[in-house]
């Protein structure tokens, strides 16, 4: 492999790792305290409508942005109404969010956006670094992968707050005990959660597609899911397994574009599955082990024992 | 209505359908339209003629299947998420059998769905072991298990050793179609009403005989109902948690092999198949309150309002035909806060439905 196919390797995983490193950063803020995200996957397409909306609503991309992650927040709204208002399976809340996902944008697409065979017509796009014959560098998108993450993982760690929010996810009882709400605790992560993956899911139109498709976000938010486990439940260890799943398709778009020998002959199913094969069998105890926080989606019971 | 009742759990999906179908035609009414315009639109597209009933039909007939496939596991504790990578090895299973199998045709038929569902029942048992042996949480695992037959089927079988060779004029994509002697019967001369309707209605009476009348069923509701306690009596725990995911993932998997069988696909495993049968599974089987009877009846809603919506799009109606979808998701958020809604005793507390009015034991720790 030569220097210039590593670098547009890098350039292509630093462009389109971000959704993806987002939205299970949100999903590593939502499990720490206890409550899984299921609907990452819809908060995500919630966030990357309305990103679009927003950006052409407002002609700026900014906006859009905003816009998105306000949408991702009030999904998150929901999934704790239903998870913890609600008292709900915290599975069939992130369910109920994947549905209505589905449903409602593939509806606004059309009645809000008039949008023809599922596509929008070109969304005003953030800041890009053009670097030459390596493309271009979502930089917005890039910096945000780079900079949350840290100050999630410094949050959790080193802060009091932090230690709150890991011990609801750990022992909710002992929490409760000490005085502070289980609920209060959980539902701010979880509004967290939401409003990263719909930041997530803006990046999607807003710095790499420059349009939304009805199909978005093709299951990054499930691929955000699986970086979750993948990283251990940190989020540096979220961020790097977004990374290295965006490196295994990268690498899999060069081999084939490359023609190189041996490599291309690979099918393409192999490279695309196997950010998930990874994860189950990180998850088995093959490669490392892979352990959730100890109270993770178990429902808070005030009167439990 | 007695809370004691046999039919006390249906309920809250009940209450919560109607909501959802009111909220619907607020919503069709605020922007602008008529909702009883929808309504006979949608019967007249779900039910007028031939060629309409064998699209309910054909619709219908997945959703039985992949609800039974969540609802099955459900009783056992098990939330089967993997039922559209069920369903896509169900369906591969079956447009290689039938295309490559060539036995003669009376056994043709029924052994390429045998083997379509052996092949989702060995997928389905994967997550089945991962979680008896290692732990692994079931819903995590068959998501991942979903991505990984989705790509492998797509990207590699059906782009590569799958694919058709095209020789008989120009490439269309997908895979070979399958032999004649391996296409479910049709029932009527038009439309694709075929057998694959009295076949799932069939796997849904099995389904709940399994659960109310045989041993098998009684322990797999026990687990459901208490784990620890199933334990104690000596169910063999990790064996059970391993069957009710390989029934699940045959279930799921009969439904892919009706969609290749039964026209559904032109009788091949298209190109880029992504009918989300498998994830509407989770629907139905909530919506149906995790019992064979309210599956059924949830399929044959949702699989006319599917069949029906094309007829939504009709100029005099003007709605798009995603409001069968919008209407699933607005239900099941309703059946998921339905504590905020439904007031009747202390309730469930996260764990499956017992099966309503049958003998399990009371000793569970966990009710």
């Amino acid at each position: 492999m030569t220097h210039s196919t590593l670098a547009s390797l890098l350039v292509s995983i630093l462009a389109y790792a971000p959704p993806v490193a987002l939205a299970a950063l949100g999903g590593v803020l939502s499990e720490r305290a206890g409550v899984i995200n299921i609907g990452l996957e819809g908060m995500m397409r919630f966030g990357a409508f309305f990103g679009a909306w927003g950006a052409l609503a407002t002609g700026s991309a900014w906006w859009g942005l905003g816009a998105g992650a306000a949408a991702g927040l009030a999904s998150g709204a929901l999934l704790a109404a239903l998870a913890l208002w609600a008292r709900a399976d915290q599975i069939v809340a992130g369910v109920a969010v994947n549905l209505l996902a589905l449903g409602v944008v593939t509806f606004l697409l059309e009645w809000a956006l008039g949008a023809d065979g599922g596509i929008t017509g070109p969304v005003p796009m953030l800041p890009a670094l053009a670097l030459g014959p390596l493309g271009r560098l979502p930089a917005v998108a890039t910096g945000a992968m780079l900079l949350l993450p840290a100050a999630a993982g410094l949050f959790l760690r080193a802060t009091p707050w932090g230690l709150r929010w890991r011990a609801v996810g750990e022992n909710p009882r002992a929490v409760a005990a000490a005085g502070a709400s289980v609920v209060r605790l959980r539902g701010a992560a979880v509004l967290a959660s939401g409003a990263l993956a719909g930041l997530g899911g803006a990046l999607l139109p807003l710095a790499l597609l420059g349009r939304f498709e009805d199909r978005m976000p093709a299951g990054q938010g499930f691929i955000a899911l699986a970086a979750v486990v993948f990283g251990k439940w940190t989020p540096l260890g979220a961020l790097g397994a977004a990374i290295f799943f965006a490196g295994s398709e990268g690498l899999q778009i060069e081999l084939s574009s490359g023609g190189a020998g041996l490599a291309s002959s690979i099918p393409r199913g192999f490279f695309l599955a196997l950010p998930y094969l990874l994860t189950l069998l990180a998850l088995a105890g093959f490669v490392g082990k892979a352990v959730p926080p100890a109270a993770d989606g178990v429902p808070w019971d005030p009167e439990g024992r | 209505m007695n809370p004691r009742s046999r039919l006390a759990p249906l309920l809250p999906p009940l209450l919560a359908l109607a909501t959802a179908f009111a909220l619907c035609a607020v919503a069709i009414l605020a922007i602008g339209r008529s909702p009883a315009a929808a309504a006979a639109a949608l019967a007249e597209g779900a039910f007028d003629g031939p060629m309409a009933l064998g699209e309910t039909a054909l619709k219908a007939t997945a959703l039985v299947l992949t609800g039974l496939a969540v609802a099955l596991p459900y009783r056992a504790g098990l939330f089967n998420i993997g039922g559209q990578g069920q369903f896509l090895v169900g369906a591969i299973a079956a447009a290689w059998a039938g295309r490559t199998l060539g036995l003669p045709a009376p056994i043709e038929l029924p052994s390429v769905l045998l083997f379509a569902a052996a092949c989702g029942a060995a997928w389905g048992a994967l997550a089945g072991v991962l979680k008896a042996r290692r732990g692994v949480h079931e819903v995590i695992s068959t998501i991942l298990l979903n991505w990984i037959a989705l790509h492998l089927i797509d990207s590699w079988l059906v782009a590569g050793p799958l694919h058709a060779s095209g020789a008989s004029g120009f490439s269309h994509g997908g895979t070979e179609a399958v032999r004649a002697a391996a296409r479910l019967p049709l029932l009527l001369p038009e439309g694709r009403l075929s057998l694959g309707l009295p076949l799932a209605l069939a796997a849904a009476l099995l389904a709940w005989w399994i659960l109310a009348r045989t041993p098998f069923g009684l322990e797999l509701r026990a687990i459901g109902a208490s784990e620890p306690t199933a334990r104690a009596v000596g169910i063999p725990v990790p064996r059970r948690l391993v069957q009710a995911m390989a029934l699940g993932g045959a279930f799921a998997a009969l439904a892919g092999a009706a969609m290749i069988l039964g026209g559904g696909t032109d009788y091949r495993y298209p190109e880029n198949y992504r009918d989300p049968y498998g994830f509407d599974g989770i629907a139905i089987a909530l919506v149906g309150a995790g019992h064979p009877l309210g599956v059924v009846l949830a399929a044959g809603l949702f699989g006319a309002l599917r069949a029906g919506a094309i007829g939504l799009q009709d100029p005099t109606v003007g709605l798009h035909r995603s409001w069968p979808d919008i209407l699933e998701g607005v239900a099941v958020v309703l059946i998921a806060g339905q504590r905020l809604f439904v007031v009747s005793g202390p309730g469930r507390r996260s764990q499956p439905p017992s099966a309503p009015g049958e003998d399990l034991p009371e000793a569970g720790g966990g009710r």
